[in-house]
């Protein structure tokens, strides 16, 4: 039988603050063990949480960019359960009044846009993090309070591929917007996955298992696939499928249960007194959006509108956001999009890759790089030779600099090439033969004996049609 | 109510009863009872639950600027096991 | 002494009397759940060298804080609360860590860990709680000032059984910060002196605004204790019709009579309002579930794991419920069964929501009046301090859930309300009790003064050692 495939994701994504959500403590990424926790985060009896307005902006950025509906007035709640790594022994969350409602997020499926509605996202703090040992578990509340972000999507997608690029685009909005990190490898994105298959076209929903704890693209996008194909034989079989949280075993590519659900757990959820609610002024939040960065799908269609870049290309430029930065850094200096998009993306980046660095280390000035790029274009070097001088760039030098030093620039003064020129037609009588009697690589040697008079500094396709005109002449 | 149903109340708040103390419960539910037949006589159609003394709105909001953080040892100064800078309990099972 | 009078002697001396007598004061009183020794060191300001006491759910940074529970009777807090801070600023010297009602979920006193604190008046009697053990301290003349907390009217019910004055004062006034909660939407600091020009001065130094405790107003705090003015010739006080009318006790009746009729003199204008009934009778258990609802989250942290009283298990459930069946009262378990039982989501419309919808209606039915007016006058209490082994309240009758129920209104709406005594039955203190509106502490003190020169009620100390 087929089934119909419905796909809806929870994530998780940190925000990356300097603060924790409702603490004044610090938070940074692989901190020593209960070093970036105070008295807030672990809970001690009479502290009382304070809303980090950081932590709100960027949630109000993220509403925007994923077309959400915002709530100008931020309220907060209590989600009630006891266990080891929640030290309020309650997590304040937004169960009743998310910041935003009822957004989208576009996936390019094959060419096809394709909406996928987003229901929520709301505002929350994270957990500590416990690491099990043979017989014991220690626990390190310094992730204790760090704001989360919970984006909750409808259940609008179909495949494992339409998961995985909906993660994609959600990963790249939250990194263009710095909102967080969302590297999933670390745990700053988190992915829960909701699945069920119905018989095609039937308008019941199957029962519904949860995967959870998904940690990379790769995973969501197997586990999904594996997860349609273990209920689809369930199902073809005959049997039921059990409602129940299972989780991806990487090492055998299979889903497997983690626990079965009896009823829903009763969390208490009640509003948070020590809260009141937080006007968020509209002058406010339009502000917010004014100084929001471009977003990726705005910056594609620039490219290639403005630009006149292929789609590939844009695209390339947009996978990592530092480099769409850099690019748009260039084309303040340069007019050449073309060319500084491919200087950019295969000529730098993979010199960066061969020397181990990276566009967000490298020395290499936009504006130098831009530089470099024009000095080609008008020819005052070869590509080859620019290739020698951005070697020499990585160091921070400036291409003009190099160039001058180098004595690299090109000829292209005509009657210094057409004397060269004169000169070693006049030296190769036998070659003129050759050309003559239809022999091409008789034109390359003159070229090349050409340039290597000028040494090297000849503009090569000034040259060639320089030899070509005298050659018809004689 | 009865006394296993109170004492799985009690569970879940993480802790147990002994047969007096649920017992006790059940008494004073009775009373309790009681005192809610007064609240449900009162008419509260289209009123809006007031969660604070006030109904006020803040526009305060923290910066995110660090304040201060407290040193390992303070953090688990009061906890009952620790090793290697972390807090320890039982093995988690998940 | 009160703080005028010691701030008479050498900064070094004011606080050496409390040092030297509480000991023995609190072998007759059980008052002290943990002494602080002076430090000899002392500091020029408002409260320059006067002792103070606190009750021990306000968090001291390296000074035990338990709350008068077992859960935390090994605690010791790695941060000061906000107004630890403040007090210390001011120059106040702690003496004392002062019994409370476990967890401050009492009206009594007798539910501390360490057993129930007594009336200075009368040993075989009750102080009132939950901030007993501040009050008994100021009554009994060891600190000129003590700071309780009030939820339902945990300050100023024991400082009508003690004869001394406790202030309540507007919702945010003064910062929760560091203070073990009870029912945070119901929750106040408050304190205990012995007449009311020390209750104006100690609000100087307690309040302001905290950004550590968002509910924390921007209300400017005025210098109360300068600007404090007995005059109410212009000032339109109600009388508690409903309370006054749940009560049985004549000598309470007849004293109270006494003070409207001074008030009167004095140019008051005085109007009897009777709210509506049946909602007056809601105000018990609308408080009850509210409290107990907010109390059971509140009180999630104590599970043995970062602080408090582990005891051990094979797993994190095992240590968590093991910690929590030693640490608590069967008088606390209770309480959280019925606060978590209102919080079940089938339930919450019935009861959280109800009682919610319920105190709105409440507050509104009241400040329908007060607005109109500076103040609203009620007996603090039906009864002088009950003994220690009296069971026999009747949970149901007016008496009950109006007469000795009616403060909490101040809690429900956040306003300033202040007890005060207003005279003795059988040699047992009985009070007054004023609720103004909000943030109108200033009137609240005026009146309050005004009242203290009708009774002459001023400075009341019971000597015990």
């Amino acid at each position: 039988m087929n089934y119909d495939v419905v796909v809806g994701l929870e994530i998780h994504a940190e925000l990356n603050t300097k603060t924790k959500m409702f603490s004044g403590a610090p938070y940074h990424f692989k901190a020593e063990a209960n070093t970036d926790t105070n008295e807030i985060d672990i809970a001690l009896p009479g502290t009382l949480p304070c809303v980090n307005h950081e932590a709100v902006k960027k949630a109000i950025e993220l509403c925007h960019a994923l077309e959400l509906k915002i709530d100008p007035l931020v309220r907060f709640d209590r989600k009630n359960y006891y266990y080891s790594d929640l030290p309020k022994g309650y997590q304040i969350t937004q169960q009743f009044h998310p910041i935003g409602r009822d957004g989208h997020l576009y996936i390019d499926l094959d060419g096809v846009r394709k909406d996928i509605r987003i229901n929520r996202i709301h505002m929350e703090e994270d957990t500590a993090k416990q690491f099990h040992l043979y017989d014991e578990t220690l626990i390190d509340f310094n992730r204790a309070g760090v704001p989360l972000v919970e984006i909750v999507s409808e259940p609008d997608m179909q495949s494992g591929q339409e998961a995985a690029l909906y993660v994609e685009k959600l990963k790249q909005t939250l990194n263009y917007l710095d909102v967080s990190d969302a590297r999933m490898e670390e745990g700053s994105m988190r992915c829960d996955v909701n699945i069920s298959l119905k018989p095609q076209g039937s308008t019941v929903f199957g029962t519904k298992v949860e995967i959870k704890n998904l940690n990379s693209i790769a995973n969501i996008k197997d586990a999904i696939e594996y997860e349609i194909k273990r209920q689809s034989e369930v199902l073809d079989n005959g049997g039921t499928i059990d409602q129940e949280t299972r989780r991806f075993d990487e090492k055998t590519m299979t889903t497997v249960t983690m626990r079965k659900k009896e009823g829903n757990v009763d969390y208490k959820f009640f509003p948070e007194p020590n809260i009141f609610p937080i006007r968020i002024q509209d002058e406010e939040i339009q502000s917010i959006i004014k100084a929001m960065p471009e977003l990726p799908d705005a910056k594609q269609k620039r490219y290639i509108e403005e630009y006149g870049l292929s789609d590939y290309d844009a695209k390339q430029l947009l996978l990592n956001k530092n480099l769409a930065f850099y690019f748009d850094e260039m084309m303040r200096y340069s007019k050449n999009a073309k060319a500084c998009c491919n200087w950019l993306v295969s000529e730098l980046q993979g010199l960066l890759q061969k020397n181990g660095q990276t566009i967000e280390t490298t020395k290499v000035e936009p504006k130098s790089l831009s530089k470099l790029v024009d000095m080609v274009n008008d020819q005052t070097i070869s590509s080859k030779q620019a290739k020698d001088v951005l070697v020499d760039m990585l160091d921070g030098n400036d291409p003009e600099k190099i160039v001058e030093e180098k004595g690299m620039k090109q000829v292209s003064d005509t009657s210094m090439i057409e004397k060269l020129v004169d000169e070693v037609l006049d030296e190769n009588p036998n070659s003129i033969i050759d050309y003559k009697n239809g022999k091409d690589r008789a034109l390359g040697f003159l070229v090349g004996q050409v340039m290597k008079k000028s040494k090297g500094q000849a503009n090569p396709q000034m040259t060639s049609a320089m030899v070509k005109e005298k050659l018809s002449k004689r | 109510m009865e006394v296993n149903e109170v004492k799985e109340l009690a569970k879940m708040l993480m802790f147990e009863l002994t047969d007096k103390e649920a017992n006790e419960i059940i008494e004073e539910f009775k009373t309790f009872d009681k005192q809610l037949a007064l609240l449900d006589k009162i008419d509260t159609e289209g009123v809006e639950e007031m969660v604070y003394p006030f109904d006020v709105e803040t526009a305060y909001l923290r910066d995110d600027v660090p304040d201060h953080v407290l040193s390992q040892d303070e953090v688990l100064a009061n906890a009952a096991k620790t090793k290697q800078g972390h807090i320890v309990v039982p093995k988690v099972v998940k | 002494m009160n703080i005028d009078e010691l701030m008479v002697l050498d900064i070094k001396d004011r606080a050496n009397e409390a040092y030297k007598k509480i000991h023995e004061v609190n072998d007759k009183l059980n008052a002290v759940i943990t002494f602080i020794d002076d430090d000899g060191k002392r500091k020029e300001g408002k409260l320059a060298g006067i002792p103070v006491a606190l009750k021990d759910n306000i968090s001291t940074k390296g000074i035990r804080t338990t709350a008068a529970s077992d859960i935390l009777d090994n605690y010791i807090p790695v941060y000061d609360a906000a107004i630890v801070t403040k007090l210390k600023e001011a120059g106040a010297k702690f003496v004392a860590k002062a019994s409370m009602d476990e967890l401050a979920m009492g009206g009594t006193n007798r539910t501390a860990n360490i057993g129930p604190c007594l009336n200075p008046y009368d040993d075989t009697r009750i102080t009132g709680g939950s901030s007993g053990g501040s009050a008994a301290l100021v009554a009994a003349g060891i600190v000129p000032l003590a700071i309780g907390s009030d939820t339902g009217d945990s300050v100023r019910k024991p400082a009508a059984y003690c004869g001394i004055v406790g202030v309540k004062p507007s919702y945010g006034r003064i910062s929760r910060y560091g203070i073990i909660p009870y029912a945070s939407s119901l929750d106040h600091v408050g304190y205990f002196t012995t007449n009311v020009k020390d209750a104006a001065l100690a609000l100087e130094v307690l309040a302001g605004r905290d950004d550590k405790d968002m509910t924390s107003s921007f209300a400017p705090v005025e210098n109360y204790s300068e600007i404090l003015n007995s005059d109410v010739k212009d000032k339109k006080i109600l009388v508690f019709g409903n309370v006054y009318d749940a009560l049985n006790d004549e000598v309470i009746k007849d004293r109270f009579d006494k003070v409207v009729e001074g008030l009167k003199e004095r140019g008051a204008t005085i109007k009897v309002v009777h709210f509506d009934d049946d909602l007056m009778k809601c105000l018990f258990p609308t408080y009850f579930i509210i409290a107990n609802a907010e109390a059971t989250a509140n009180h999630s942290n104590l599970d043995g794991v970062r602080f408090g009283h582990r005891v051990d298990g094979t797993s994190m459930e095992e240590i968590m419920t093991n910690t929590r069946t030693r640490g608590f009262s069967s008088f606390i378990k209770k309480r959280f069964v019925i606060g978590s039982y209102s919080l079940f989501e089938e339930n919450q419309e019935r009861l959280l929501k109800k009682a919610q919808r319920v105190r709105r209606l409440i507050v509104e039915e009241v400040l329908k009046e007060l607005k109109e007016a500076d103040g609203l006058l009620a007996p603090a209490a039906g009864t002088i301090a009950p003994k220690l082994d009296n069971t026999s309240t009747d949970e149901l009758s007016d008496e009950y859930l109006i007469g000795e129920n009616h403060m909490v209104i101040g809690n429900f709406a956040g306003l300033p309300s202040i007890t005060l005594p207003m005279g003795y039955k059988d040699e047992m203190p009985i009070g007054i009790n004023l609720t103004c509106n909000a943030f109108k502490e200033a009137d609240m003190f005026d009146i309050a003064q005004a009242i203290e020169n009708i009774t002459g009620c001023k400075d009341m100390i019971k000597e015990v050692a």
